[in-house]
């Protein structure tokens, strides 16, 4: 195994057992890891691959060279932050599913502003461009936050739903009234203002000075979350919206704000990838990225610190899972049914301890039964 | 105009409803159980895929919906025990079954088949079509009767059946209880985690069934993603007809109505456009059966004052 895989777990075995991660948490986490990776071993194995060379080849990939240790930290800085988008609504209560939505919707706003404002100070393009993309992702959040506020409509199924209508309205946009004539370019909008684009930090790579823009953004959330009132609140509110109610909260208005934080945040990496990478909207600017992201957010219980280190792993996984399947011919996709297995297991952790608890209880109390009859007898 | 509403059309709306039915179905039986299943999606992609893998190897329908059925038993199984035994968040194990039934499938698509995208070929038997010369000879009705596949007339039987089952029945009345009121039934002497084990069995089975008509119905294929939200749409119609077999499957004959209505105004809308229709229509939908639900509280608050 490579060290690199060596050290994030380590890293999450010395994380402190404050607040919500304890350290059971951990281990089950641990556990989760090892079961998963076992199975997808065991799934290379019956394919006919090697596993341990398919794991050499996944980590040399993610973080072998400068430039792909460059895409893999680009990769983290997209899922921490869809993940965070993920946390600060599902800290109010609200499982915010649409955010793929919200994503190409704030791509999309900050290409045609991006384009739009073509000969004006870059400053202004990039803050202009930044504004509207958080402003689309917020609105849209807004939609079924509203729903869900005023008549109970469950959110879950409207953001969805409006998750496909805004990938087929952008791709609308695209092939329609803001279609480049760029040759070329099948389906996307004009190119951004020359020089508005993010400068790479990392020659040839795809971390790009967008990095600092989501390092703000994830302290901001880490610090609403974590230490604000505003984030205490809105825990009391997804914990128990009633008891919160009760204790004076305006629970819907928080709700409201949750939903509107992550639907800009999900608006920001929509940008961070137009202005970081292709430099205008593309219908193929994101592949899921927020499902994933999400996925990160779960595994950590909507832990803000947890969900930055395990982006860093599931970044690499993803990266490195594209290398794998290009140099050992083992698609990329085994990296997401580990992924998934990992969850199944990570939201099952409490029952599963408490079966395994209660299966040794009666094992003690059996034996303790038996030894009882034995000393009777005798 | 008269071109639009033609008997194409309907056809069409059945086509695109059949599956929404099915999975519709397995959805509401769950939810009498009182369980939110938003893993049909998964269930259906996963069912698609075994039906076309079953029908491809042994060169025959039957096994493909064997094939999807077993996968719908295992799956439905998966998810009762992770859900009711484990006690898990819902909503978390159904969203990743969704993404682990993606990875699977596109997975299993290129290992075994070696290709990307989508897997179709001469080897994969569709579904039979069945034709009542009887019921075909019917004026505007006829055609839309006859010449279905097979799975369209399962779905409406299995609508007055699961009606009946679910109302007329001790073991439908055990299912609801087991939803409502648990501890009733368990001091009926029934056990309520084996009736949402064996709802969520069914649901398995019914949305991989309706997975099997996406791929063996029509299309003779499988493509990646190819349920494309058509599970999320069968729990919106769950919860448009509030659980009632019939009207569920108005609501699905709604949905697919709106979908094919909206693959005849591809000539004059951009297909982009005319694909969102159903997604905004279900949302609406969602919106329209709560507001409804609540005029009609308010309604029987005023008659019992």
């Amino acid at each position: 195994m490579n060290t690199g895989f060596l050290q994030s777990l380590r890293a999450l075995t010395r994380l402190k057992p404050s607040q919500k991660l304890q350290r059971d948490y951990l281990l089950s986490l641990l556990a989760a890891l090892l079961v998963a990776f076992g199975l997808g071993c065991g799934i290379m194995l019956l394919c006919g691959y090697d596993p341990i060379k398919a794991f050499g080849v996944l980590f040399q990939g993610a973080l072998g060279t400068r430039i792909s240790f460059g895409n893999t930290m680009a990769k983290t800085v997209t899922l921490c932050l869809t993940g965070l988008a993920m946390s600060v609504a599902a800290k109010a209560g609200m499982f915010n599913v649409g955010g793929e939505g919200q994503l190409y919707l704030g791509a999309m706003a900050a290409a045609v502003v991006g384009a739009a404002l073509t000969g004006a100070p870059l400053w202004l393009v990039t803050l202009l461009a930044l504004g509207a993309a958080l402003a689309a992702g917020a609105l849209y959040a807004l939609i079924p936050a509203l729903l869900k506020v005023k008549w109970k409509v469950d959110e879950v199924i409207t953001t969805i739903m409006l998750n496909s209508a805004a990938i087929y309205f952008c791709s609308y946009l695209a092939n329609g009234p803001m279609k480049t004539g760029d040759r070329g370019i099948a389906s996307g909008t004009d190119a951004i203002a020359a020089g508005a684009a993010f400068a790479p930090l990392i020659k040839l790579s795809n971390l790009t000075t967008g990095l600092f823009y989501a390092a703000v953004a994830a302290f901001l959330c880490w610090y609403l979350m974590k230490r604000s009132t505003m984030g205490f609140e809105m825990k009391l509110t997804g914990e128990n919206d009633r008891f919160a109610r009760y204790g004076g909260i305006r629970t819907g208005r928080l709700m409201l704000w949750s939903m509107v934080i992550s639907g800009a945040l999900c608006g920001l990496v929509g940008m961070l990838e137009v202005f970081g990478l292709h430099k205008r909207f593309l219908v193929t600017i994101s592949n899921e990225f927020y499902f994933d992201g999400m996925l990160v957010a779960m595994i950590m219980r909507y832990n803000p610190f947890g969900t930055i280190l395990m982006s860093f792993f599931f970044a690499i996984l993803n990266i490195g899972g594209k290398s794998m399947e290009l140099k050992a011919g083992i698609s990329s996709e085994l990296i997401l049914i580990i992924q998934s297995i990992i969850i199944f297991f990570m939201a099952a952790e409490g029952g599963i301890r408490r079966m395994l608890g209660e299966k040794l209880a009666a094992r003690r109390a059996r034996r303790a039964a038996v030894k009882a009859g034995r000393e009777a007898k005798a | 105009m008269s071109e639009l509403f033609s008997t194409l059309l309907f056809q069409n709306t059945l086509r695109t409803a059949t599956p929404v039915v099915l999975a519709a179905l397995g959805c509401l039986l769950t939810q009498h159980v009182n369980i939110t299943n938003i893993g049909i999606e998964g269930m259906m992609l996963t069912g698609a895929f075994f039906a076309v893998l079953g029908s491809w190897l042994f060169g025959s329908w039957l096994m493909g919906l064997v094939f999807a059925m077993g996968a719908g038993v295992l799956l439905g199984l998966f998810y009762y025990v992770f859900v009711i035994k484990f006690g898990s968040d819902e909503f978390i194990i159904g969203v990743a079954l969704n993404i682990f039934a993606g990875g699977l499938t596109v997975f299993l698509l290129r290992t075994l088949f070696q290709v990307k995208g989508s897997f179709s070929g001469p080897g994969i038997v569709p579904l039979p079509t069945l034709t009542f010369p009887l019921l075909a000879k019917i004026p505007l009705l006829g055609p839309l009767l006859s010449g279905n596949t097979l799975l369209v007339y399962v779905s409406w039987l299995l609508v007055p059946l699961l009606w009946v089952m679910i109302y007329k029945t001790p073991l439908g009345f055990h299912l609801r209880a087991a939803g409502e009121y648990p501890e009733a039934l368990r001091s009926a002497g029934r056990n309520p985690n084996r009736m949402k084990c064996l709802a969520s069995v069914l649901c398995g089975m019914l949305s991989c069934l309706a997975g099997a008509h996406l791929s063996l119905g029509y299309l003779r294929m499988f493509a990646e993603n190819m349920s494309a939200a058509r599970g999320y749409v069968a729990f919106a119609c769950v919860i448009f007809g509030r659980g009632n077999p019939p009207l569920v499957f108005l609501a699905a004959l709604l949905f697919g109505f709106i979908d094919a209505l909206g693959l005849r105004l591809q000539k004059v809308l951009p297909s982009d456009l005319t694909s969102m229709a159903p997604y905004v229509v279900t949302v609406v939908m969602m919106v329209a059966v709560v507001l409804l639900e609540k005029r009609k509280k308010k309604r029987l608050a005023r008659l019992s004052r």
